[in-house]
């Protein structure tokens, strides 16, 4: 019950902050994906190095089991796929399943148009799941891998130093790119 | 040239020393971190079929018992399906507070010339876009956010895959119209 209601706030935040930086502006996300401007995808790799080196820091003081990690397994062709599938929806529509939930809450309704067909895809998903994907992402599964274990170094350390890496790349990166 | 229908919106204002990507991207670092810490990290794609199953234990229930993934992604009743439902509370209290009016139809690509056009757009991108996070088991939140923080591999390859296709799809669209 508590998980909910924490869930619920942790929803509202990221909802806000969507729809503050216009990640939920469809074209603002064009505009990222045909690189004209980065600040979507600047947004993003701050966010996950901010969010990795204070998970993996907080872990590090509180001790395992404390942080409730959920790592998704890497079964690599059904994972590139999914993405490779994904990207051109992305580039489509300029949506993605979190940012036309916030759109539509916007008031959007090109973004209820993303839901609806989220749902479509949802549902030919369940039916195509036992035949076609579950055989696919037996592929080159290598089950819950994580960059540290990858690399063989403490995840703490791995957590700082992806996080630093991504906030260089971040600060060197132009936000408006000009056009030649 | 693009039409300026489907030219991109300036960047959300900031002080020049820290813009305000770099200040929400922080404090939604700080969230996401804190989410890990509450319940678990952020996550929204699974929700679309969750709620697929909810309907059809509803209607049919023998046949959603029958569906094996429906079994599988379990009941409605889970923190994810309150974050998707504060998505949509945080997308109304933010554009409220701000003023913002956003438009019914955004037009992104220079193809897009009517209403029709771009829901027809923006459904199809639905399609695909929940389809390939079920086939990876994740989206931009769960795959590329919570999975990169998390360290995740499957969070970096999932991401290689949506920018590959997602860059070449973006700037297709917008050279196409206007040769």
């Amino acid at each position: 019950m508590t998980s909910i209601i924490y869930a619920l706030i942790v929803g509202v935040a990221m909802g806000a902050l969507i729809q503050r930086v216009r990640a939920s502006s469809p074209a603002m996300i064009a505009a990222n994906l045909r690189l004209e401007n980065l600040s979507i995808i600047k947004f993003m790799a701050t966010t996950i190095a901010i969010g990795a080196i204070l998970a993996y820091v907080l872990s590090a003081v509180l001790g395992p089991g404390v942080m409730h990690f959920d790592i998704k397994p890497t079964y690599v062709v059904g994972v590139l796929v999914g993405g490779l599938i994904f990207g051109v929806g992305f580039g489509l529509g300029g949506y993605c399943p979190g940012t036309c939930v916030v759109g539509a809450g916007e008031g959007r309704k090109d973004a209820l148009f993303a839901v609806l067909g989220g749902v479509v895809g949802a549902f030919i998903f369940t039916i195509v799941f036992s035949s076609v994907i579950a055989p696919m992402n037996k592929l080159l599964d290598y089950g819950k891998l994580t960059l540290d274990q990858l690399l063989g170094l403490p995840a703490v350390g791995t957590a700082i130093g992806l996080g630093v890496i991504f906030l260089g790349i971040v600060y060197m990166l132009p936000t408006v790119v000009k056009k030649r | 040239m693009a039409s300026s229908a489907t030219q991109a919106p300036p960047a959300a204002e900031g002080s020049s020393k820290f813009p305000a990507w770099a200040k929400l991207g922080a404090i939604f670092g700080v969230v996401s971190a804190l989410s890990i810490l509450t319940w678990g990290p952020i996550g929204v794609s699974g929700t679309y079929p969750r709620f697929i199953g909810a309907i059809f234990r509803r209607l049919t229930p023998d046949l959603a018992h029958a569906n094996p993934y429906l079994e599988k992604m379990g009941s409605f009743l889970r923190p994810e399906t309150f974050l998707v439902v504060g998505l949509l509370i945080g997308g109304f209290l933010a554009s409220k507070f701000a003023g913002d009016k956003a438009e019914a139809a955004e037009y992104i690509h220079p193809n897009e010339t009517t209403k029709n056009k771009r829901y027809r757009d923006a459904f199809l991108g639905g399609v695909l876009i929940v389809f390939g996070a079920r086939i990876a088991g994740g989206c931009t939140s769960g795959h590329i956010i919570s999975g990169i923080t998390q360290l995740s591999v499957s969070g970096l390859i999932f991401a290689a895959g949506v920018f590959a296709t997602g860059i070449l799809t973006a700037k297709m669209l917008h050279r196409g119209a206007q040769s």
